[in-house]
């Protein structure tokens, strides 16, 4: 559980209900950034579909229902159900930034993490990674390649956030208030997703944050924390 | 380096160092070693960190900026260039995936020999054989060689094709693939050349419109430009002022669009033209509204009755009058024909009975904005379908002496079995292809020459539609070529060079003189370079060339003020045999199949099915309750032409009388992952050969179908209902309170 008073950074995400079309661009990015495995048919058939990200479909209203996207991945809690189950503390919480973190060195593939992740984005390699060559050579040498038996899930694109502070402390300055930018967040065409640091007063999250009554996060109400917030579709005034 | 430095070495080189520093800048004696940089230094190779390249996306033909991250001279990442106009750095899941063109696995890795087409027994060859046999082909085909290519085609070999298919006195190259057949290029183009007196695909301003009538335009998964469309939703729905701009959706299956739109009309199946004819009518009738926009639709607004139009679509009358009124009192307002509507019937007039909602709206420049192509540069036109069905009739009359085909066009996938296309090729002397890997038309292959994949290829792209930004992008390669491929350019230019003709009319060395040669003529763009060398390295540099937009870029074109009369709808079936209409679409992720063979897409979840390697029939629940089918049972589904045999997906988004069928898969050939592990229907097989009534499109949107039980079943792999929290914690009524 984190303690407010270390942390440096908030990494945060918005994820705009309004703007999401659905087209899983975000989806295939995460893919190719972070070497998640594409399980094949009969892996899927099986349900146990790998993606990091994922976007869910709902039937809302009477019928003819309309759909309505949610993008859904890790919500990187601040009290994360994930995190007091995990026996050999491979599910762990970054004090500094706020992140759940996944240690695959540790992790010996209890599932119990699974098992108590009420978003249920946490992904159990029950498989090998399968990519035959040369599609190896694709993989992004920044992030491991996770074996059979191992849990993963988002990570926010910790390599990402690593080599923003590594620049940054290399030019001996602070780092910039939307500096980090997911694979996700950076591909999303209607500008969806955005990614930032709430602790920094200046960062998009912050002022999009700032006072937005169409902002909620998932299952709040379970005291997760979460730090995935989603706004709310909105109306449009148009005389019809 | 002299020799091996050890550490006691470095240590006196240190010092030595410490030396001259103290000594300032006083000659100093030769020091023990001498360091000496690399001759070349390897600057793809520092340890972790990427070198980027800038390039253009060519999984469709829209011309996306790319910037591609190279380690180790590995490409490992694509995403969008952040200066690129057209997707101001955002790019969409198919060019996300462009890796796995580059590393797909079934690439071939050779050029090869085919003795007994379709025997899939391929033999490899040398280039020089390769080389050899196509210029002995081509000698002999003369001028009954064909070219067929698609629209993703450079612009710099599509023009090395033209002066090679003219200079053997061949008709100039024909571009046509599903992609745009299925997003009615041709028909659209030519609906702006009847209306604006010129012929150019039509641009919308999305960003700009505050009220959008969408006549069943998938302009957020698979139509023109969709990345620009994408960014440009993000500023539709969040305009200035607290302001969010209305979407209306006609459509009778709900897509990505439907579902985002603020209104989703499911009106029956080929009715759109007729609505937005409707509208102009309501428009003129009511005189509510600007006055100009009133004149203008009393001029424009055929004699059609509204009453009738609303009983034959299903949209009450009364809707349409409050459409009517929503759109003429819009501040901006926009008319958006989508691809259904170019499938059947008179697909011009269609097109343009919906443009000229356009007229009305004195949005015309809202509606047409692209610029006039660059000069001495070519971009890919597409065929009108016409053009196909004669070359096919030719094919079978034995009037065409060599068929070249290039990439992802595969006309034996694409186009209906009905048309007889595999038929008629066996009357071809000599089938070349040239894409990377095997597809269903490289299986009827004499020879398959791979060209290099876009990573890996030198080339240009007008932008078009260009959005009035006229721009040329730039492709280059990113990384070294995996294989023993060839650039077809190369190839063009070195076959000419045995046949006399084509050797005066291709003189170049190689593709690169021709390509910088065709670039020195651009005119200046906003990157000012001086010299030729500059331009072309800022050319690269950038991804792209930005011309400054002529006044006739951005000028509406005058409109010609003629009525536009639609027909009603017409079906190929008879109602009574096949009671249900087909609606078929491209889905965002496999679009007309060319994603098929990459497990990034056609392994990720479709938006609304959310299946995975499959494609299914999607049935309406009340409909497939009727027809006693539920999830997974495979049904029989009949067309005049041709049947499929595909599972059931129930779901709410289409009509009752309509069952929609995903294009993309129902691959025999295309690698592993499209051929093997995918499994679904190519719906082109439930398609007749005939064109519609102007002779620009397949008639592939007026198709009736019947639905037979099999008794069988499979196991379907999709995502909803899986996970836990589908269904789970996160449930419906999280779904209906907040979503």
């Amino acid at each position: 559980m984190a303690d407010a008073t270390q942390a440096e950074h908030k990494w945060t995400m918005v994820v705009d209900l309004d703007k999401c079309t659905g087209c899983q661009a975000c989806v295939v990015a995460c893919h190719a950034e972070n070497n998640v495995p594409i399980r094949n048919k009969s892996e899927v058939q099986a349900n146990r579909a790998q993606h990091w990200i994922r976007i869910e479909r709902y039937w809302v209203g009477d019928p003819p229902a309309k759909a309505r996207f949610l993008p859904m991945l890790c919500q990187h809690c601040n009290r994360a159900p994930c995190e007091p189950v995990c026996p050999v503390y491979a599910s762990v919480h970054s004090q500094r930034e706020h992140l759940n973190l996944q240690v695959y060195n540790r992790c010996v593939g209890t599932r119990y993490c699974n098992n108590n992740c009420p978003y249920v984005v946490r992904y159990f390699n029950f498989y090998d990674p399968y990519f035959p060559a040369p599609l190896t050579e694709q993989l992004n040498p920044d992030v491991t390649v996770r074996t059979a038996g191992i849990m993963e899930k988002c990570t926010f694109c910790i390599q990402r956030i690593n080599r923003a502070e590594q620049q940054a402390r290399t030019e001996g300055r602070d780092l910039g208030p939307d500096e980090v930018i997911p694979a996700c967040v950076q591909t999303c065409p209607p500008s969806a997703l955005l990614f930032g640091d709430l602790l920094n007063p200046e960062s998009r999250v912050s002022k999009v944050l700032a006072d937005n009554q169409r902002a909620l996060r998932v299952l709040e109400h379970l005291g997760t924390e979460p730090a995935i917030y989603y706004l709310k579709g909105g109306k449009s005034y148009v005389r019809f | 380096m002299g020799r091996r430095i050890g550490r006691r070495d470095l240590l006196k080189i240190g010092a030595a160092s410490a030396v001259a520093a103290a000594l300032g800048g006083c000659e100093f004696p030769r020091p023990w070693v001498q360091l000496e940089p690399y001759v070349r230094p390897p600057e793809e190779q520092v340890a972790g960190v990427g070198t980027w390249y800038a390039s253009t996306c060519r999984q469709c033909p829209a011309g996306c900026g790319i910037i591609v991250r190279v380690l180790n001279g590995r490409a490992v990442k694509i995403e969008g260039n952040p200066q690129h106009p057209l997707n101001e750095g955002k790019l969409c899941p198919r060019g996300q995936a462009g890796l796995q063109d580059l590393y797909n696995p079934d690439r071939l890795q050779g050029p090869v020999r085919q003795a007994v087409r379709g025997s899939r027994q391929y033999q490899a060859i040398s280039w020089e054989q390769a080389i050899t046999d196509l210029r002995t082909g081509l000698a002999q085909a003369g001028s009954s060689l064909v070219v067929w290519a698609d629209c993703t085609i450079s612009g710099h070999l599509l023009d090395l094709f033209e002066r090679l298919t003219a200079a053997l006195g061949a008709p100039p190259p024909l571009v046509f693939d599903l992609y745009t057949a299925l997003s009615g290029y041709a028909a659209l183009s030519s609906a702006d050349a009847l209306l604006f007196g010129r012929a150019a695909l039509p641009a919308y301003g999305v960003e700009e419109a505050d009220v959008v009538l969408s006549f069943g335009a998938g302009f957020l998964s698979t139509w023109l430009s969709t990345t620009h469309y994408g960014v440009a939703f993000g500023s539709f729905r969040q305009r200035p002022l607290g302001q969010r701009g209305y979407l209306v959706q006609f459509e009778p299956r709900s897509g990505p669009e439907a579902a985002k739109a603020d209104l989703w009309v499911r009106l029956h199946p080929g009715t759109e033209a007729l609505v937005a004819q409707a509208l102009a009518r309501l428009i003129a009738d009511a005189g509510e509204g600007p006055p100009d926009r009133v004149a203008r639709a009393r001029a424009w607004a055929p004699a059609v009755d509204p009453a009738a139009i609303s009983a034959m679509s299903g949209v009450p009358l009364e809707d349409l009058r409050r459409l009517a009124s929503t759109f003429v009192t819009a501040g901006r307002p926009l008319a958006i024909p989508g691809a259904a509507l170019t499938g059947h019937g008179d697909a011009v007039a269609q097109a343009a009975a919906v443009q000229v909602l356009n007229v009305i709206a004195g949005a015309a420049g809202l509606g047409i904005s692209s610029g006039p192509p660059a000069e001495g540069l070519l971009t890919a036109v597409v065929a009108p379908y016409g053009r196909v069905q004669r070359l096919v009739e030719r094919m079978r009359a034995g009037q065409v002496g060599a068929l070249l085909v290039w990439g992802a066009a595969n006309p034996a996938y694409a186009l209906p079995p009905a048309l007889g296309f595999v038929d008629a090729l066996k009357q071809v002397p000599l089938v070349v292809s040239f894409r990377p890997i095997v597809d269903e038309t490289a299986v009827w292959a004499d020879l398959v020459l791979p060209d290099r994949t876009y990573l890996e290829a030198w080339g240009y792209d007008v932008v078009e539609p260009s959005f009035g930004m006229p721009l040329v992008d730039s492709q280059q390669p990113v990384v070294q070529p995996l294989y023993n491929t060839r650039a077809t350019g190369e190839v063009l230019l070195e076959v000419a060079r045995g046949i006399p003709v084509a050797a005066a009319a291709l003189p170049w060395p190689d593709e690169l003189a021709f390509l910088r040669e065709r670039i020195a003529a651009l005119p200046a763009g906003v990157f000012n370079g001086a010299g030729e060398e500059v331009r072309w390295a800022r050319f690269l540099q950038h991804g792209f060339w930005q011309l400054a937009p002529g006044p006739a870029a951005l000028e509406a074109p005058q409109a010609r003020l003629q009525p536009v009369m639609v027909p009603a709808p017409s079906f190929q079936g008879a109602a009574g045999e096949f009671p249900f209409f087909l609606y078929i679409y491209m889905p965002v992720l496999l679009s007309d199949g060319r994603g098929a063979d990459k497990p990034w897409l056609v392994g990720s979840p479709d938006p609304m099915t959310t299946l995975m390697w499959q494609t299914c029939a999607e049935i309406e629940t009340n409909t497939a309750i009727k027809l006693g089918v539920t999830y997974g049972d495979i049904v029989r589904i009949t067309s005049p032409y041709g049947e499929v045999e595909v599972p059931v997906y129930v779901l709410n988004s289409v009509r009752p009388d309509t069952i929609a069928i995903a294009a993309g898969l129902g691959h025999s050939a295309l690698g592993r992952f499209a051929g093997e592990e995918a499994e679904g229907p190519n719906p082109m097989a439930l398609v007749g050969a005939g064109a519609d009534a102007s002779g620009a499109s397949m008639a592939w949107a007026n198709i009736r179908v019947r639905v037979a039980r099999t008794g069988r079943r499979v196991a379907l792999a999709k995502f909803e209902d899986t996970r836990g929290s589908y269904g789970g914690f996160v449930n419906q009524a999280f779904a209906d309170q907040y979503l």
